[in-house]
């Protein structure tokens, strides 16, 4: 029985903080990639087990009916194709997963299992899926829908989508590489099969014309918190990130998740819980809560980003509130179901719009102190919720990866609580992405 | 299965010949990165870089000739290209070439030790004595050391080196973080090496790489140079000749080692050979006829190259009368090799001979067929493939005849250790 | 403008071992990466160079053991010159400088050596020269004693010029390549040196072709006088170590006086003076991450007094630390640095606990007010820059290269981007 856990860490490919007084040239150069080379190579070092690009495909106007906020914070554009940067991730590492974003609601399923498939290979065994069904309507518009699905019906297109890449990577059986010189045979064809799947979104002949890649199937990762996305999470997934809040519910969510995932006929242990914190460390716990406050000041006088990224997520403009009244309670969404109704909690103690947004964060728990004390916060509660591990998320600048890899994880380690090393063997010859997940 | 590896110079690699690569002209690396990732694909063990410090000009008492040829000159530092090499390969073994004469032992074993560190356990040292006046003349000597003297020299050096290599204890590095404890120090010793030619207190002040010592190559077929590999060598640049010749010198090699108190299947000794592939093992024997006759041809450069290994200026020689008898404080054996038996013969006769060494002429298939009973005859362990860089000789010996070789399950078909050792000693 | 480099206190070295925000450092030993990646990213902040400092010494002279030296691995130093591959070939621009002693190496193998490194980096090595200064490290190499202070230089000089002629002993046109007539290198350019001086002699010529630069450059530290003469015969570019804007501004001007007096141009020598700025979001935070830096040196006396016995192959274990700083004028190793201690009139204690050695002028504040500071230093100083002397650690690097750096251009200090292709041309530039 082990007591070592599983890190991540949560980003995308968007511009890190450019304007602070530690950014370099950050705004400027990250599109070539390097930034993200870079923070690879560190998470690499602190013996992560992945970092997860989400994606999303839109330029907001949900606040004050205009782009003006979502632009000048960010928020959601720029964002580029997380797809093209893992190769480039995969190239600066050697056993990190790399998992990136692509919604069933807009990609055809073969692309996505071919696009897959070819960076399993291009990764050397790392590549991981992170499924989403799109949520605002702005995105469906790029595609040529008026409105997103509904969201049970998104589910069910998501649950054929799955069915259908699934079916396209078995559709090469093991052994059907052959490399025959004396028949001068390459492939064999007994053994790659058209899939013929005719459903209720897709129909799709098969085969895929690529070759399974060293994993035969990327790892899945899913965010899901309605019941509709845990059931799909328990079904489907090798890794969920989970956003609940406060111990008791992190652990009441992965217990569901396990328990949906046994009725599902899976084994619980292949599904690795990640809950999304973002740790604040410093040389002291003093220094560290003195940060802390001067950033919640900070944010109350710039609550503008947080409203502004939450009107995206939820399609809702939180612009037409006043900001000094308590927080409105009937607001619905197509969008982030969880996330909106998370906030929405939020206010049930009486604070104004203001407040909760500058205190707004989707961490599971708040980790305020000295590496020390932060790493026996972590361990405290994984030993409480049972597992599985922390995707950490925070601000995007190269002091704070420092801080977590170079500081925290050593932290972590010296307790026994993270790995010191990846495995050196695999189930099927070199390590992939899955077998360092399910080693503990 | 055997052994392959690849000798080479860091110079002009066929410049002005047909199959030179024009756009990686000396001195660009890239060629020899590249290089180095093909060897790797076809699953050498080793690239080995000799190595000089001094322009030819024996020949003609001038450096015309070498330096209008390219001719054993220019020749760079392979020490500042190991490390390139290693950053840009994971497994194959990287072999330069480290003077015993001219480095102290106390740089000598840091920088073989640093160098072990930064490729993972993959370099190794050829190690020479330095050939000839004009390199004693580079630093600051009138004349070289006589020959017996210059391996009484290298083995006080390997022994300095060696004592240097093991002050730090196998288990000196604690790491302990908990009590803040790097290393112990009483495990770090020094060395306080006091020879006839070198002295050296010590101890090192690095940490031992992943070989603790890194492998020693060495060639060189005098009988004071045979001893020195018997003692400190790991892999032997061997010269070939008929195949009863080769046995002979594998024999006696490992009969070297026994007496040595050594196990002589830990040494792997690697016989310099020449390579023409063709598409079929016709025009593999059309290719060798036209090596020959352009060699033949080339009576000044055979005679710069036994200038060369001679220090001997065979300008001044009569071509067409017999050769009077000569020694040399250079290059003993190969000078011996190239006059042995052929006392009536004249110069340009001489020059005009091809010196036997081993030829494998054919197609993939038939070389393979070659190889394979070489090696059964000999005993062991392998090849070393002398042959300038040219993207021909790359693809013929790397991209066609290797893959046939691995085919037959004759060379390995993936590396099973981290080390160079560790991939020398797998069989 | 001016120029940044870096000065790495130990080199190819081990920083930083088991203390917070360094990571798992040793996992890092003798591993190229973390130096790569530091040389990626001081080349994002337009730095003119790195400077690998070196020693062939494992001291055992503090308290008469290794232990001092191998508990934190502070004093581990592979040997930096196969390590400038692995950062060239990461890089484009940035130069990179690896110190040798010029008692070690003969000058016929350093020239070859660095002719090679010169083509192998697309011209940006450079070699930083010293003579050598701990006794133990002459034992390595077979040498009986320290040479005396002065005639080192002498032995320096000539060095030198042994160099300097074997990198002229082919001529810049004497490589043809002229394939028509089959003609490689034109042997009437290349020529013996027949070099026959009072230390060195060398026959000549090189057997390498000349590269990029040509002279690779040369880098030098050493405030005595005969260290002083020494750089301005000799070098590109000097490290100072001084305290306080007057004596930076006296230094670069006595140096540019005996460039003069010797025919030299002073812009041909750049003088980078050493720094350790205190970096934080505002000038508070940084006051006290300042003061907890000094309070933790204070407690960890033994550690720095430690590299006190080391600089002058004395057991200062045996002073006792309330006592005033000794006088060591005549001490054959550090001797300015010495000298700076005892004139101060502190005790040890006192000098340790207040004094980092690796810094001209204080500079504690944010990057913005640390970028002015440095300018005004600067201006006032005559010239040319600035040299990074903290730890090799990545929380390190990115508070230089990430928050300093983009402070400096923003004010138009540091250079916007690298406009030559070798690194003799960049440090010349301006």
């Amino acid at each position: 029985m082990t007591d070592k856990f599983h890190l991540g860490w949560f980003t995308n490919f968007a511009p890190p903080v450019w304007e602070g007084q530690f950014s370099g040239q950050n705004g400027a150069t990250w599109a070539n990639g390097k930034f993200y080379q870079d923070m690879a190579r560190s998470l690499e070092r602190a013996r992560f087990d992945y970092i997860m690009l989400e994606d999303s495909s839109m330029v907001s106007d949900a606040y004050e009916g205009s782009s003006r906020a979502d632009l000048k914070h960010h928020l959601y554009a720029p964002k580029h194709d997380p797809l093209p940067l893992m190769p480039l991730l995969a190239a600066a590492t050697k056993n990190l997963g790399i998992v990136a974003t692509a919604s069933t609601s807009f990609y055809p399923p073969y692309q996505l299992a071919r696009t897959m498939t070819t960076l399993d290979h291009l990764t050397g065994g790392r590549a991981g899926w992170n499924i989403v069904t799109s949520s605002e309507d702005r995105a469906a518009q790029n595609y040529g829908r008026a409105t997103l699905e509904e969201h049970d019906s998104r589910y069910d297109r998501a649950d054929e989508f799955v069915e259908v890449v699934d079916k396209l990577w078995n559709s090469w059986e093991p052994g059907a590489l052959l490399m025959d010189r004396e028949t001068g045979q390459y492939v064999d064809h007994t053994k790659v099969h058209p899939i013929h799947h005719d459903g209720q979104f897709y129909t799709v002949r098969g085969p895929l014309n690529a070759m399974p890649g060293p994993q035969r199937k990327p790892v899945i990762c899913q965010a899901g918190g309605s019941p509709r996305g845990r059931q799909f999470a328990a079904e489907h997934a090798d890794t969920i990130i989970a956003q609940s809040r406060g111990v008791e519910r992190m652990k009441a969510y992965r217990d569901d998740i396990r328990a949906r995932a046994t009725a599902a006929g899976r084994n619980p242990d292949d599904i690795k819980v990640l809950f999304i914190v973002s740790p604040l460390v410093a040389a002291t716990d003093e220094e560290a809560q003195e940060i802390w406050a001067a950033r919640t000041v900070s944010a109350e006088a710039n609550v503008e980003r947080a409203l502004a990224h939450l009107s995206a997520l939820t399609e809702v403009d939180f612009s037409k509130f006043d900001l000094d009244e308590p927080v409105p309670g009937d607001v619905t969404t197509n969008g982030h179901r969880t996330t909106l109704a998370e906030f929405l909690k939020l206010g049930d103690d009486g604070r104004t719009l203001r407040e909760v947004a500058a205190g707004w964060n989707i961490n599971a728990v708040d980790l305020v102190g000295s590496v020390d004390t932060v790493a026996d916060q972590m361990g405290e509660v994984m030993a409480h919720v049972g597992g599985d591990g922390f995707l950490i998320s925070g601000p995007m600048t190269r002091p704070y990866i420092g801080e977590v890899t170079e500081g925290l994880v050593p932290a972590l380690q010296a307790r026994g609580l993270t790995r010191t090393d990846y495995l050196t063997a695999g189930a099927n010859g070199a390590p992939t992405f899955r077998d360092n997940l399910l080693a503990f | 299965m055997f052994h392959l590896g690849w000798f080479l110079s860091f110079s002009t690699q066929a410049w002005h010949a047909p199959h030179s690569d024009r756009g990686g002209l000396f001195p660009n690396t890239d060629v020899y990165v590249d290089f180095a990732r093909a060897l790797e694909r076809a699953g050498f063990d080793y690239l080995m870089i000799e190595d000089g410090s001094f322009i030819p000009d024996a020949y003609g008492s001038s450096m015309e000739h070498s330096l209008r040829t390219g001719f054993a000159s220019p020749k760079h530092d392979p020490m500042a290209l190991v490390p390139l090499l290693a950053a840009s390969t994971e497994k194959i073994g990287l072999i330069a070439t480290m003077t015993t004469s001219f480095y102290p032992p106390f740089l000598a074993a840091r920088l073989m030790t640093t160098l072990d560190h930064l490729s993972g356990g993959r370099v190794g040292f050829n190690l020479v004595t330095a050939h000839n006046d004009r390199t004693a003349q580079n630093y600051g000597m009138d004349k070289h050391w006589d020959h017996s003297e210059r391996y009484a020299i290298a083995t006080d050096w390997a022994q300095a080196v060696t004592a240097l290599l093991t002050s730090w204890d196998e288990d000196a590095v604690v790491d302990d973080t908990v009590n803040g404890v790097y290393a112990d120090h009483t495990k770090i010793h020094q060395t306080d090496y006091a020879g006839d030619y070198f002295s050296s207190r010590g101890p090192l002040n690095v940490p031992p790489g992943p070989q603790r010592i890194p492998v020693i190559c060495q060639a060189g077929g005098s009988p004071v140079g045979r001893a020195f590999a018997s003692r400190f060598a790991d892999t032997i640049v061997a010269p070939s000749g008929s195949i009863e010749w080769m046995k002979q010198y594998r024999t006696d090699i490992r009969a070297g080692l026994v007496d040595a108190g050594r196990d002589p299947d830990a040494v792997k000794v690697l016989f310099l050979t020449d390579f023409i592939i063709g598409d079929t093992h016709e025009d593999a024997l059309e290719l060798q006829r036209r090596r020959h006759a352009a060699m033949v041809a080339d009576i000044e450069g055979r005679l710069a190259y036994m200038s060369f290994a001679s220090g001997i200026d065979f300008s001044t020689f009569d071509l067409d009368a017999p050769v009077p008898p000569v020694s040399t404080n250079a290059a003993k054996t190969t000078t011996a090799q190239m006059f042995a038996g052929r006392e009536h013969q004249t110069l340009r006769e001489i020059a005009s001979t091809i010196i036997p060494s081993l030829e494998i002429v054919g197609s993939p298939a038939t070389a393979a067929d070659q190889m394979e009973a070489v090696m059964a005859e000999v005993g062991g362990d392998g090849f070393l493939v002398n042959s300038p860089i040219t993207p021909r000789a790359i693809a013929d010996i790397a991209g066609d005849l290797a893959p046939e070789l691995r085919r037959r399950g004759l060379i390995r078909s993936e590396y099973t250790a981290d080390t160079l050792r560790g991939n020398l000693t797998a069989y | 403008m001016f120029h940044m480099g870096w000065f790495m206190g130990t080199g190819f070295g081990v920083y930083n071992w088991n203390q917070r925000w360094s990571g798992n450092v040793s996992s890092d030993v003798g591993n190229p990466q973390l130096f790569v990646d530091m040389a990626t990213s001081l080349e994002r902040a337009g730095f003119s160079y790195m400077m690998l400092e070196d020693s062939s010494v494992l001291p055992n002279v503090h308290r008469g053991t290794f232990e001092s030296s191998v508990k934190n691995g502070g004093t581990i130093r592979f040997d930096p010159v196969p390590l400038i591959p692995f950062l060239t070939q990461a890089t484009k621009n940035i130069g990179i400088v690896a110190t040798i002693s010029t008692s070690f190496y003969h000058p016929f193998m350093a020239a070859r050596l660095f002719s090679t490194l010169d083509h192998v980096t697309n011209g940006r090595v450079g070699m930083n020269l010293v003579t050598s200064s701990n006794k133990s490290a002459m034992q390595n190499y077979g040498l009986k004693d320290l040479i005396p202070h002065d005639e080192r230089y002498d032995r320096a000089n000539e060095w030198v010029d042994v160099v300097k002629a074997l990198w002229n002993s082919w001529d810049e046109d004497a490589v043809l390549m002229d394939e028509v007539n089959g003609v490689f290198a034109d042997h009437t350019k290349v020529h013996t040196v027949d070099f026959e001086g009072k230390y060195y002699r060398s026959r000549g010529p090189l057997n390498t072709i000349p590269g990029p630069q040509r002279h690779p450059v040369i880098c030098q530290a050493g405030g005595s006088d005969a260290g002083r003469e020494f750089g301005a015969r000799n070098a590109d570019t000097i490290i100072a170590a001084v305290k306080g804007v007057e004596e930076m501004k006296s230094y670069r001007d006595d140096v540019s006086a005996r460039m003069i007096a010797m025919g030299r141009d002073p812009k041909d020598v750049k003088v980078l003076f050493l720094i350790s700025p205190v970096l934080a979001d505002s000038k508070a935070a940084a006051e006290e991450k300042n003061a907890a830096m000094l309070k933790a040196s204070a407690e960890n006396i033994d550690a720095q007094v430690a590299g006190f016995s080391y600089f002058t192959s004395t057991d200062w274990s045996k002073y006792d630390y309330d006592e005033p700083f000794p006088d060591l004028s005549k001490n054959e190793g550090h001797q300015s640095t010495m000298n700076d201690f005892a004139r101060s009139g502190a005790t040890i204690r006192e000098a340790v606990t207040n004094h980092r050695t690796q810094e001209s002028v204080p500079l504690i504040g944010t990057p913005e007010s640390i970028a002015t500071e440095m300018g005004e230093y600067m201006d006032y100083a005559g010239g040319d820059g600035f040299l990074i002397a903290k730890p090799v650690t990545r929380q390190n690097i990115t508070e230089i290269a990430d928050g300093l750096a983009p402070a400096l251009r923003k004010q138009g200090l540091i250079r916007p981007s690298y406009e030559h292709s070798t690194f003799r041309d960049n440090l010349l530039a301006y």
